[in-house]
């Protein structure tokens, strides 16, 4: 099939709290290509992790989901909840962060793996079934007898091994990764990162990648989304987006990472200052003036509108 | 190091076992007064036991902890004060502002004016106004402003080191520079010294002074930042730099398996069974022999720069190995 893989169009999600309506998700349109890896980046509350789960459907029962997202050529929120439970592990997985509380406590990690491929049916009997566990098991580094393990013997890094394989269990053709490496010490995050980069290219795998880390998306992905408010604000290819963003917030997030050993940053930590605004209580205008430093008066005016400049980059600020 | 001034904490030899387990194995170190000095390593290096035995919350089994030349008992000492991770986790949620920040001077049974105690710390956290804070609870405010109140917790008891583990791991990016520009200034500003626990290289290189690097139990490579960051001399501090998204010059060595288990310690070169230089297989027969068989021991203490590396000491002629 030709054409994007997921293709999100002017998609909109809002939550019904008690206390009113929450527009976690603005008016998305973005397009992930098969085999591509695309990092969304962005701070607590932009809206990253619900755009994930719009995708497969994961948020709670009242969230209202406006706009088309259609994965390998499914209408996503036109599914049937039988049109859903085939579309989940197979279409697309996802990756949650290694805490524990992403796996059972009481059950074998071997079990928990298993499971999804037993529901679908991509195996025919349970032999089968612990034969290709143990087979993932290996392929993300953990001795296949690990299947018999709880996830409490586990470390931190052998259970985000044990999501990675539990995600792969039905060959799906979309991987979301929703800050996979965040809990993880230094050489385990390179660990996996590693993983999921050969993964990636020997299963051929789309990867949808979430975190507030840009600098860990510039390593793990090709092209880069930068978050707000519910909005995407800027997309390029992901090293020139890191190091000369276009959008004032893409340039202010990548800053918090300095480059070791540049002079510039060393004795001066940088960052943005200021809080991303509350959902539900959004400024005027684009979203990000009272936190810019290069705002101007009109910028109180009217939200921007991504517009393009230069090759694959496009970016929604008025000074762009 | 620094001569003629002597160093805030002196730690030396020191052993903290559980059982079998050598969480803490001869570690020495020294944080000097108006310093940032940051404590690098693994998930398992015994960062967090070291800096447990520093407050006085964990006894240890062998060695000395000296403040300003005293030696350091179980009981916990004002002048050391603790910042955690998580601001959300260390803070109260029933308890507003003021009441978190007055209740270290409470307990200690201060005699001065509290309300104006409270004030300075809040303003010296970067919380201004003050008095706009002090009703205020913990879900009222943001993660950046909650570390805030977390350092002026600390902050209004005067200590002269504040022990900061991982300060802005659970933040996001944004907020990570303004934090970090308060602790570099909480330094610049106040003298007092921090001991900060990471294993986000970026965050020395924002903040800290030295860097000391911690393998199983024991510094492995201590030095100035720059000297460290720039060029590092052990093969463990190499392959942790080398993992970092940010310096993308240099080819990733990542280092198979984890940390190996603390109630057994390999013998020789403790970083011998992951180390990559030896795996390389280009160090001189005898060198590679020394690192399986003879421990290279922990860095001296009061060296300016050192690695506990046996290659690097046998190209590094001009720096003392021997132990003081």
């Amino acid at each position: 099939m030709s054409g994007p893989l997921l293709s999100l169009r002017d998609l909109s999600v809002t939550y019904h709290t008690s206390s009113g309506p929450v527009p976690a998700v603005r008016g998305v349109t973005l397009d992930l290509a098969r085999g591509e890896s695309l990092g969304l980046a962005g701070e607590s509350g932009c809206g990253k992790s619900t755009l994930a789960g719009a995708i497969l459907r994961l948020l709670p029962e009242k969230t209202v989901i406006e706009g088309e997202i259609v994965l390998d050529g499914r209408s996503v929120p036109d599914l049937n909840p039988g049109g859903l439970r085939a579309l989940r592990w197979t279409a697309g997985a996802i990756v949650f962060q290694g805490a524990l509380h992403a796996l059972n406590p009481v059950r074998r990690v071997g079990d928990q793996i298993a499971e999804p491929m037993l529901i679908h049916e991509t195996v025919s009997s349970e032999r089968e079934a612990r034969q290709r566990t143990e087979g993932l098991l290996g392929r993300v580094g953990l001795l296949g007898a690990r299947a018999d393990s709880y996830p409490h013997q586990l470390s931190g890094g052998q259970r985000q091994r044990v999501l990675i394989a539990m995600a792969l269990a039905c060959d799906p053709l979309l991987l979301i990764a929703d800050e996979p490496t965040t809990a993880l010490d230094l050489m385990v995050q390179a660990q996996v990162l590693s993983l999921l980069d050969e993964l990636q290219r020997e299963r051929d795998l789309t990867l949808l990648f979430i975190t507030h880390d840009l600098s860990v998306l510039t390593y793990a992905c090709s092209r880069l989304a930068v978050m707000y408010a519910g909005r995407i604000v800027e997309v390029g290819p992901a090293w020139q987006t890191f190091e000369d963003g276009l959008h004032p917030y893409t340039r202010g997030l990548a800053a918090a990472f300095p480059t070791i050993g540049e002079t510039s940053s060393r004795m001066r930590p940088s960052g943005l200052g200021g809080d991303p605004p509350t959902p539900g209580d959004l400024p005027p205008g684009c979203p990000f003036h009272p936190r810019c430093p290069l705002a101007r008066p009109e910028c109180r005016d009217a939200e921007p509108e991504l517009r393009s400049s230069g090759e694959n980059r496009v970016a929604a600020c008025i000074l762009v | 190091m620094h001569p003629g001034v002597s160093p805030l904490v002196e730690i030396e030899g020191l052993h903290v076992h559980f059982g079998d387990a050598r969480a803490v194995d001869g570690a020495s170190l020294r944080v000097m007064p108006g310093e940032v000095l940051a404590l690098v390593g693994e998930s398992g290096s015994g960062k967090t036991t070291l800096v447990r035995a520093i407050q006085g919350l964990q006894k240890p089994t062998a060695g000395t902890i000296r403040m300003e030349g005293k030696v350091q008992s179980i009981f916990h000492d004002p002048a050391v004060q603790m910042v955690f991770q998580d601001p959300t986790g260390a803070l109260n949620p029933r308890q507003a502002v003021y009441e978190i920040v007055a209740e270290g001077l409470r307990i200690r049974g201060d005699k001065g004016d509290e309300v104006d105690l409270v004030k300075e710390a809040l303003a010296r956290a970067g919380l201004r106004p003050p008095e706009r804070f002090f009703p205020l609870f913990p879900h009222e405010i943001s993660g950046g402003q909650r570390q805030r109140v977390v350092i002026a917790g600390a902050m209004v008891m005067e200590p002269r080191l504040l022990l900061a583990d991982e300060p802005v791991a659970s933040l996001d990016a944004s907020i990570r520079g303004e934090i970090l520009a308060l602790l570099r200034g909480l330094v610049d500003d106040h003298g007092l010294a921090i001991l900060v626990v990471t294993h986000d290289l970026g965050l020395a290189w924002n903040i800290a002074d030295r860097v000391a690097v911690m393998y199983l139990g024991r510094i492995v490579e201590t030095g100035p930042t720059e000297e460290i960051l720039d060029d590092p001399q052990h093969p463990y501090t190499r392959a942790l730099l080398s993992v970092v998204p940010e310096t993308r010059e240099m080819e990733p060595q990542i280092l198979k398996g984890e940390i190996p288990d603390l109630s057994r310690i390999p013998s020789g070169c403790r970083f011998h069974p992951r180390c990559p230089l030896l795996q390389s297989g280009t160090l001189p027969e005898d060198v590679a022999q020394r690192c399986l068989s003879d421990d290279p021991g922990p860095v001296p203490l009061g060296a300016a720069s050192a690695a506990a590396c046996w290659p690097a000491m046998a190209t590094e002629t001009s720096t003392p190995t021997t132990s003081d």
